[in-house]
């Protein structure tokens, strides 16, 4: 039996969640497929930075006029994702003289506000910073949450009636002669909230019109229709520092290069980043060469980096897109703007649009683009108002209280939870007492883990960039047990322990790439907790091998 | 890192002014917060958190806090006021996280910004403070200072307008400072161009137990040390404690700067009180960076320690006795554990004949300097205390020994026992005739 | 002038403090110089030997069976079976009514936080009325502040362990406790002190309210199990009166970090080195070593370092119990892994992607980082000579095993700390100072 709706979105990343939005506020049934958990694709694996667009001042303006509009409107509307933190492009001794120059004037004309600072001036705004940077650029750049973002795009769109699917791979497209009508989904056997439909089964959903959002993913689910989508997806790495070392974005000004920005993030740095076109956005390989240049070269820039600790290391796919003619054959070089391709156009196949390139700052941008589209398509009148109407948690947050002694919280753990929850922040935090931290890394409370547990079910790597708990500098190692817990007694041993282990694996893929110094003793540590004070690798629990009890000491 | 270190050869851009000392002016101690694995060590080691869950403990205080900041955010939690800066969190840490450093600093931090300077609170943490500026003129008048600190009305107006405990009795004031003394002796009897040691006597055996600090002296001149009497000021322990930087940071120049002429002149620093040595060792280049900071921590000494490195004290000891002092119950300050002192007196009191010292165990005395003399600690520093008030009684003892002036006033208070410094005993060791007293 | 001793070891925790006791049995003076606190307060307490072997599925019965089956250069083949057993001997006489389990060679196996079960040898009498073998059914009891143990989920994860008894969970709050992150030492000291709370009718002793608290859950089971923080000092006296107050069998389930039971463990270690005359030096590193003239294979003495000033201490013997990095006595950067105080030889790939893999539960390379060492327990430089001929190694600074996997910690850090302090205690007659 086939379910249907007005427009299905494939993709739970940022654009596909911005999509969901903008076409649920205009009125229009929307269902949302995403493959993992929301953000698993290419959103939740960037710096978190909300390009001012100086980045692209001098080489893609296009992209950069994009930047700056859609920084200001995000600002608006996702106070709550947003830290303002400013931006500088440095110049160190050896970086060209003339490009700095061009930087600037192409910030200026763009509308990017920048103001050249002496070296001394930057180093009063980052103490860190190297003290032979000779002069820097402050641009409006700022650090956003790509999950926080994507969440509040989708917890809007469900508000607006829109069913999001998690843990649900398109496995077909539906074609008829030239016309795409919907999908066959299989719903995921692994933790997560499934309220529609039970787990492991395969469904299909039949559409008025179909948008596929899967950025680095678009050509294999094109593919499925036999449409093809030349994505060029191309590879980079982040590192992630245990502390701030910076609290402005950093970057390198000089035309282009690896390892070149730091991003602060909530508790973090994030240093990024490489770019290499890889063949297959599901496998390619995580080098050691990545992480270490990451630390060589911006230790440059700020060298406190070289002796500090990092907590882990994650690659990202940009879905970069160029006209088939184009032929860069530098993926540095491909444009960073976003291309609509509307299939019936393209291929002669209706009822099917992908969207592919662009950036998470432009998500919203690119939502209304593809919305317009889709309304014109299905011949809705309905105008786009996401520019205008806040997210959950970024509405009156001028009214936000500082002050958070009623929730009995200590100030750092109340300012980090307000800061996450923005204007949800009373009604998440007023429900539970006693609200014990469950992440002492993160501040992260019991009424925010269950929270988001609410919204996302069972599954704990939602839940974890739902809060951020688990990714501080133990990495899970001491929450992930205690996020566990909070499942319990809603979902039932057997979910809480798969959940459990996902979550806990999940943590240690990104920190192989950080096992020297401080993280390999924190990872020792871990593993001897897990092991051996809890004998996780040893479990019987759900092993056919029954333990002959008796033969052990009694005790008595 | 200077810019000294590391020049930079730009001459295109515009006049920059060249800089002796890095830019930073505020500390940012986040980069601490890297070393910490969340193994909650130091929290199992914080005598505060045991006693009084209001107090989160060192860890949350410590690296969470910092980490959990932005450079702009600048509130503190309040309770960090109730650490009572005994800094055992320091030497439990396994994994180096700079805690008391982070604790002084956020302290620091939060009376600067948070704390009324109008409050009773703000005031009376200031007089604590500064016992240094006090003592001069009780001990210019001790016997009437003496007998008005004595009065209950006096404790009793303490607690209602400051919140300083009734329940203590204030340390009495010598007759005669030590430094009087020392004038009066005409200063150093032993002339030593190559043993040279700058005493740095603190304020309370200077004003409360000079025959402490008269004890030290005649051991080092036993030794044939020439000793130093440098000018200086409150090392700054009780500062650091109420989170005055600033007064800390005017002593501790003092300090340095006399302590560093010592030094040039030959002379190794030796302190009696281990509060003292500790600041002057640890929290100095933790918090100051003036010149020769590093220099005068390298080359600070507990009184015994350096006797026992530098020369054949346990020899010199083997085979003496004492007179006049009985079996001791020995505590063992914070302080001086943190210096890995904490065997030291036991174990030369072991080789002396007569007398046995008994370690009354590894708690905390609970009185932390200037902490337990508030109000509202009050009672909280007498819980912390009584793991050792119970080991005292319970010792084969008659006398209580430690080297921490406010440790041993917690000591008699909690016990009655009469309190010694272990200098005292050693110079009855090392002299057969009594005390020099004139 | 140096600090003169006959045996210096470094590192003070389980190993560390073996070695010494083991090394003031001869009539030689022994010191301890320990820089920050040890593991013990991480680990559990349990005194785990082997609870796992590389040719078995499941948990031993038996570890003294199994160990014909581990690699050659694993301490416990070092040492050898009989040491083992001597070190076991060892450590109950000195924790004598403390610790249970040394009845039999057969391991016990005792429930986590997590509701797993794990093999063990010897575990403190606090724990011993919660074993699985035992056929009593049982409730647990958790906190409603202590996110990290949900009674009823442990219950419930306990039951699909397949334990021969019924189990179930029930969550309170603690009597007393004001603030919701209040520390586990907060807990304890509620228990031993009994403090006064206040309640509706007046005043009443936390651990009364706690029994007040937990008694209506029972339902006729046998024994309660509660987090492992039943008072501190006064341990017993707590657990007796809840027992009296519950008419059942209490006991502690291990937790941590932080652990009470290895801080309890801790605490009978350094009585007993006070009690065996052994002199403590805490809170300093030992930072350098001197060789002793043109010999470079003897160590002369270490510098300690105070807070800047350098000291030396000097004995004919050392030890060497720093820990794996966890105690930081194995250390990192990105190229190397090295041991920090006297640059001993430890094993590994060069490329430090080779020092992990995949799985995070499998067996992990830099699970095994270490000195390898001869059979008296001197580590080996890469030629397979020893570094010195005074040093010896205890403890999880030796490599070659994964004790976590293997559940082997505490048992080799009692063995090899037994083993190098007799070799080293034997060995100061031997030297002519």
């Amino acid at each position: 039996m086939a379910t249907d709706t007005d427009v299905l979105v494939l993709g739970g990343g940022s654009t596909g969640c911005g999509i969901a939005r903008d076409l649920a506020m205009r009125g229009l049934e929307v269902t949302l497929l995403e493959r993992g958990t929301l953000t698993d694709g290419t959103t939740g694996r960037m710096h978190g930075l909300l390009h001012s667009g100086g980045r692209y001042a001098v080489s893609d303006q296009a992209s950069a006029r994009e930047c700056i509009e859609e920084n200001r409107i995000l600002r608006e509307i996702a106070g709550h994702c947003v830290e303002e933190t400013g931006g500088l492009f440095v110049k160190r001794p050896e970086d060209s003289d003339a490009y700095f120059q061009e930087k600037l004037e192409g910030c200026r004309e763009c509308d990017i506000p920048a103001t050249v600072l002496s070296g001394r001036e930057a180093r009063e705004i980052e103490p860190y910073l190297a003290t032979d940077v000779e002069r820097a650029i402050e641009v409006p750049d700022a650090a956003v949450d790509p999950f926080r973002l994507c969440v509040a795009n989708a917890m809007d769109a469900t508000a607006h009636g829109a069913r999001i699917e998690t843990h649900a791979e398109v496995i077909d497209l539906l074609r008829d002669g030239d016309d795409v009508f919907g999908v066959t989904v299989r719903h995921g056997a692994g933790p997560g909230k499934r309220t529609d439909v039970p787990t492991g089964t395969v469904e299909e959903i039949t559409a008025d019109y179909v948008v596929n959002a899967t950025g680095a993913w678009a050509g294999a689910i094109a593919g499925m229709a036999d449409l093809e989508v030349e994505v060029r997806p191309s590879k980079g790495v982040m590192t992630i520092m245990n502390v701030r070392q910076v609290d402005t974005v950093i970057n390198r000004c000089r035309p282009k290069g690896d390892a070149d920005i730091i991003v602060p993030h909530e508790t973090t740095a994030i240093l990024g980043t490489t770019d290499e076109e890889v063949d297959d956005p599901d496998d390619y390989p995580e080098e050691r060469w990545e992480v270490d240049a990451m630390i060589d070269t911006l230790a440059e820039l700020v060298p406190i980096l070289r002796e500090a600790r990092t907590i882990r290391s994650f690659w990202g796919v940009r879905p970069l897109y160029e006209p088939p003619e184009t032929g860069t054959t530098d993926p540095t070089d491909i444009t960073r703007e976003f291309f609509l391709l509307d299939h019936a156009d393209r291929d002669g196949v209706s009822g099917i649009t992908s969207i592919v390139g662009g950036k998470l700052t432009t998500y919203r941008a690119m939502a209304e683009a593809i919305s317009d589209h889709v309304c014109a398509e299905l011949g809705v009148n309905a105008s786009c108002e996401t520019a205008d109407e806040p997210l959950p948690g970024s509405e009156r947050l001028e009214t936000l209280e500082a002050a958070m002694d009623e929730f009995g919280l200590r100030s750092p753990v109340a300012r980090r939870s307000s800061q996450r929850l923005g204007s949800r922040t009373r009604e998440v935090l007023e429900r539970y007492d006693p609200n014990p931290v469950i992440c002492q890394c993160e501040g992260v409370t019991r009424a925010e883990v269950q929270d988001a547990i609410a919204q996302s079910g069972s599954d704990l790597n939602a839940v974890r960039i739902r809060t951020r708990a688990s990714m501080g500098n133990c990495q899970g190692g001491f929450c992930c047990q205690e996020l566990a817990c909070e499942l319990h007694p809603a979902y039932d041993a057997e979910t809480v322990r798969d959940a459990f282990d996902e979550l806990f694996e999940e943590r240690w893929k990104g920190q192989r790439h950080a096992l020297w110094g401080e993280q390999l003793s924190q990872a020792m540590l871990t593993y001897a907790l897990h092991t051996t004070t809890m004998n996780r690798d040893g479990d019987p629990a759900g092993d056919s091998q029954a333990i002959d009890y008796a033969a052990f000491d009694g005790g008595r | 890192m200077s810019d000294a270190d590391n020049p930079t050869d730009d001459a295109s851009d515009e006049f920059e002014p060249i800089q002796v000392f890095p830019e930073a002016e505020e500390m940012d101690l986040r980069p601490g917060a890297d070393n910490c694995y969340k193994c909650s060590t130091c929290d199992t080691n914080c005598p505060v958190a045991e006693v009084d869950d209001e107090f989160p403990g060192p860890k949350f205080q410590g690296p969470e806090q910092w980490r959990l900041k932005r450079q702009d955010d600048h509130d503190i939690d309040e309770s960090v006021m109730k650490c009572s800066n005994c800094m055992r969190c320091d030497s439990a840490c396994p994994s180096s996280v700079p805690l008391s450093q982070m604790h002084n600093t956020a302290r620091g931090e939060y009376v600067e910004n948070h704390m009324s300077k109008f409050s009773r609170e703000y005031v009376r943490n200031r007089i604590l403070a500064n016992y240094r500026r006090l003592a001069p003129l009780a001990a210019t008048f001790p016997r009437t200072a003496n007998f008005v600190m004595g009065l209950s009305i006096t404790r009793w107006l303490g607690e209602k307008t400051l919140g300083i405990t009734s329940e203590r009795e204030f340390p009495a004031f010598a007759t005669e400072t030590f430094r009087d003394w020392w004038r009066k002796r005409g200063g150093a009897k032993v002339q030593n161009e190559d043993q040279k040691i700058a005493y740095f006597h603190g304020c309370y055996s200077n004003y409360n137990t000079p025959e402490v600090a008269k004890a030290l002296v005649r051991v080092y001149e036993h030794f044939g040390y020439e000793v130093l009497v440098p000018p200086q000021s409150c090392s700054g322990t009780p500062m650091f404690a109420n989170g005055m930087l600033e007064d800390a940071r005017r002593a501790a120049e003092t300090n340095v700067r006399e302590l560093a002429a010592a030094l040039e002149d030959g002379a190794d620093v030796i302190a009696s009180c281990s509060s003292c040595s500790m600041s002057i060792r640890q929290e100095y280049p933790e918090l100051f960076d003036f010149e020769d900071t590093e220099d005068v921590a390298a080359n600070t000494w507990d009184a015994l320690e350096y006797l026992r490195v530098h020369e054949d004290l346990e020899g010199e000891l083997e085979g003496a006795s004492v007179e006049g002092f009985d079996d001791f119950a020995y505590h063992a300050p914070c302080h001086a554990r943190n210096q890995g002192l904490d065997g030291q007196t036991v174990e030369l009191l072991d080789v002396i004949d007569g007398v046995d010292a008994h370690d009354v165990g590894d708690s905390c005395s609970g009185i932390s300097g200037t902490y337990g003399w508030k109000a509202e600690n009050y009672e909280t520093s007498m819980k912390i205390g009584e793991e050792m008030f119970d080991h005292m009684d319970t010792a084969d003892a008659e006398t209580g020994l430690t080297e921490c002036p406010t440790c041993s006033m917690q000591m008699e208070h909690g016990t009655g026992y009469e309190i010694r410094h272990p200098l005292e005993v050693l110079e009855a060791a090392l002299f057969s005739d009594r005390p020099e007293t004139a | 002038m140096a600090i003169e001793d006959d045996v210096l070891v470094i590192g003070g925790g389980l190993a560390g403090a073996t070695a010494a006791l083991a090394a003031a049995e001869r009539d030689v003076r022994v010191r301890l110089v320990t820089y920050k606190q040890s593991t013990l307060r991480h680990a559990s307490g349990l005194i785990d030997v082997l609870g796992y072997a590389p040719t078995d599925d499941g948990p031993l019965t038996n570890p003294y069976d199994a160990l014909e089956s581990l690699p050659d250069s694993h301490p416990y083949r070092l040492v050898g079976e009989a040491a083992i057993r001597k070190a076991l001997a060892f450590f109950d006489e000195l924790a004598g009514a403390a610790y249970a389990g040394s009845h039999t060679d057969a391991n016990a196996l005792v429930p986590t936080a997590a509701g797993t079960i794990k093999p063990t040898a010897r575990y403190p009498t606090a724990t011993a009325p919660g074993l699985a073998s035992d056929r009593r059914d049982v409730l647990l009891v958790g906190f409603e502040t202590l996110p990290g143990f949900d009674a009823p989920l442990a219950a419930a994860h306990l039951e699909a362990a397949g334990v021969p008894f019924d189990v179930r969970g029930a969550t309170c709050s603690f009597p007393g406790i004001r603030r919701d992150d209040a520390k586990v030492t907060r807990y304890a000291h509620l228990l031993d002190v009994d403090e006064a709370i206040a309640v509706d009718a007046g005043e009443i002793g936390v651990r009364a309210a706690l029994i007040e608290a937990v008694e209506g859950h029972l339902e006729g089971e046998a024994r309660v199990g509660f987090p492992a923080l039943l008072g501190d000092e006064h341990a017993d006296e707590v657990r007796t009166d809840l027992a009296d107050g519950l008419g059942v069998d209490v006991f502690e389930v291990p937790m941590g970090p932080p652990s009470l039971p290895g801080i309890r463990l801790e605490d009978l270690l350094y009585d007993a080195l006070e009690d065996a005359g052994v002199r403590v030096t805490s809170g300093v590193p030992v930072v350098e070593y001197e060789t002793a003239g043109a010999s470079e294979d003897r160590i002369d003495h270490v510098v300690v370092d105070r807070n800047g000033a350098q000291v030396p201490h000097r004995a004919t013997q050392y030890v060497l119990a720093t820990g794996g990095l966890v105690g930081k006595g194995v250390q990192s950067e990105r190229q190397r892994v090295y041991e920090p105080i006297f640059d001993c030889h430890v094993s590994h790939a060069d490329d430090r992607y080779e020092w992990f893999v995949d799985g995070v539960f499998d067996e992990q390379p830099y699970a095994r980082f270490g000195l390898s060492a001869d059979g008296e327990l001197r580590p080996l430089d890469a030629d397979g000579k020893p570094e010195f001929r005074n040093l010896r190694a205890a403890g999880s600074v030796l490599g070659g095993y994964d004790y976590a996997a293997e559940k082997s910690g505490s048992g080799v850090s009692l063995a090899t700390g037994y083993v190098a302090g007799t070799h080293a205690g034997e060995a100061v007659d031997e030297v002519i100072r």
